[in-house]
């Protein structure tokens, strides 16, 4: 650290790293890494830490008593019965469950009502919007409103949010690691989106309520903008895949999802 | 209203809150202090905040909760230094690029190792790579919730990932 230009330096890749550099300061970096041995190098190194902690630092659950207290904070007046013991273990689980349910009532409702009025996004408009979204996401560098590999955590996330419970996968034995997810809006719907990640690509996976009597589709490939787009359907559901990877990789994910969302539908996981 | 506001901002965010608080304090049960005080701060900043982004903004105050709770607690665990003394000894402490840290160690770091290395990191450096790396945030609200302009958290972020790199990739 003694001579700024190296200063300067980590610092520059510290931004390339972290995707707070624009388009432009992008295109200058990965010019010097192409003509710098030692810095692609650096880069390297900090990728191969940053994939490291995301992937597998400890990400600590917030204990179901803490919940329960959190919960009871929120709700002071209307826990009547059960404010005496909002500190007994047994009342946690359960009892969150219920809360958090009738919490997330609101939105849902509020959701759910929006998904049976407005009127079935056309195909046209969905795949529009979905690249839109996907493209937002890539330049805004935050593609994600919950970054989190754990299903577990992304699931319940979207439950509050969007209307229906939304599929959520691990796939990183395919190959393709969850990133997190986030909430689109398509016309007047909120949809739920998740993101996996495969080389430095992401995929955007938009899952849609279906028309009630639509039967399940293979995929169906289609380009717009330039952007690879996978749609298909499953048990009621509509999928919409987007990204910039090449056609036949995004059909292996198309693949793998379906594969893992079916064993799910036969076999919910144990907890 | 504000209860039910409260709900809807803080709930989903509750586990990125915990971890947060989990990091910075290094222990379980201090914690769960820690997120609690900040929800009570939460709720009571409620009435008068605007809030856009509320995960940023409930780190934001779980983060300030820790250090005022570290402060109080563990006076030793946060230095309270300037950036240019900590920066400094962090750069002394360094080998100078004599061994190259091994990528592929680093790549290959498991859950304990990554656990034991981000624990023994100065706490500014720890915040700072917590925030960014395990909750995601980005350096407009690291800065805003640590109190600092951008150009610090970056570097604060750059020294506090050269420790790590030092750390796990071999040269120790």
């Amino acid at each position: 650290m003694t001579d700024p230009q190296g200063a300067d330096r980590a610092l520059l890749l510290q931004a390339a790293l972290d995707g707070e550099l624009d388009a432009a300061g992008m295109i200058e970096v990965e010019a010097r890494l192409a003509a710098d041995p030692a810095l692609a190098a650096e880069y390297a190194r900090l990728v191969a830490l940053r994939d490291a902690i995301r992937a597998r630092a400890p990400r600590p659950k917030a204990p179901d008593a803490l919940h329960a207290r959190v919960i009871v904070m929120a709700h002071p007046a209307d826990r009547k019965p059960t404010a005496a013991a909002p500190y007994r273990p047994v009342w946690g689980n359960a009892g969150y469950r219920a809360l958090a349910a009738s919490l997330a009532l609101g939105i849902a409702v509020g959701a759910g009502v929006y998904a049976a009025f407005a009127p079935a996004p056309g195909g046209d408009k969905v795949e529009r919007a979905v690249v839109a979204g996907y493209i937002r996401g890539r330049l805004a560098g935050q593609p994600v409103d919950v970054a989190t590999s754990d299903r577990h955590a992304v699931k319940p996330w979207l439950a509050g949010k969007v209307a229906g419970a939304t599929t959520v996968v691990d796939l990183q034995a395919d190959g393709f690691s969850l990133v997190g997810g986030r909430v689109d809006v398509i016309g007047t719907v909120p949809v739920a989106t998740l993101i996996y990640q495969r080389r430095e690509h992401q995929i955007a996976l938009s899952e849609l309520p279906a028309a009630p009597d639509a039967a399940s589709s293979e995929p169906r490939r289609v380009t717009r903008d330039g952007y690879a787009l996978l749609e298909w359907s499953d048990a009621g559901r509509r999928y919409v895949a987007v990204s910039d990877l090449p056609a036949p990789e995004l059909d292996a994910f198309a693949a793998a999802f379906r594969r893992a969302a079916a064993a799910e539908r036969e076999e919910p996981p144990k907890p | 209203m504000a209860h039910r506001r409260f709900a809807e901002l803080v709930l989903p965010h509750l586990d990125d809150a915990y971890g947060l608080a989990r990091w910075l304090t290094g222990s379980g049960t201090d914690a769960e202090d820690v997120v609690q005080d900040a929800c009570m701060r939460a709720l009571a900043s409620l009435e008068s905040a605007t809030i856009e982004r509320p995960r940023a903004w409930l780190l934001t105050i779980v983060r300030n909760a820790a250090f005022t709770w570290l402060a109080k607690n563990r006076p030793k665990a946060v230095l309270l230094t300037d950036d240019a003394q900590l920066l400094e000894a962090a750069a002394a402490k360094s080998p100078g690029g004599a061994a190259d840290p091994e990528e592929a160690l680093i790549a290959a770091a498991d859950a304990a190792a990554l656990e034991s290395a981000i624990q023994a990191l100065p706490h500014l450096f720890r915040e700072v790579v917590v925030m960014r790396d395990i909750n995601g945030l980005s350096y407009r609200d690291i800065a805003a919730a640590v109190g600092a302009p951008v150009g610090t958290v970056m570097s604060r972020l750059g020294r506090g990932r050269a420790l790590l790199i030092e750390r796990l990739g071999g040269s120790r």
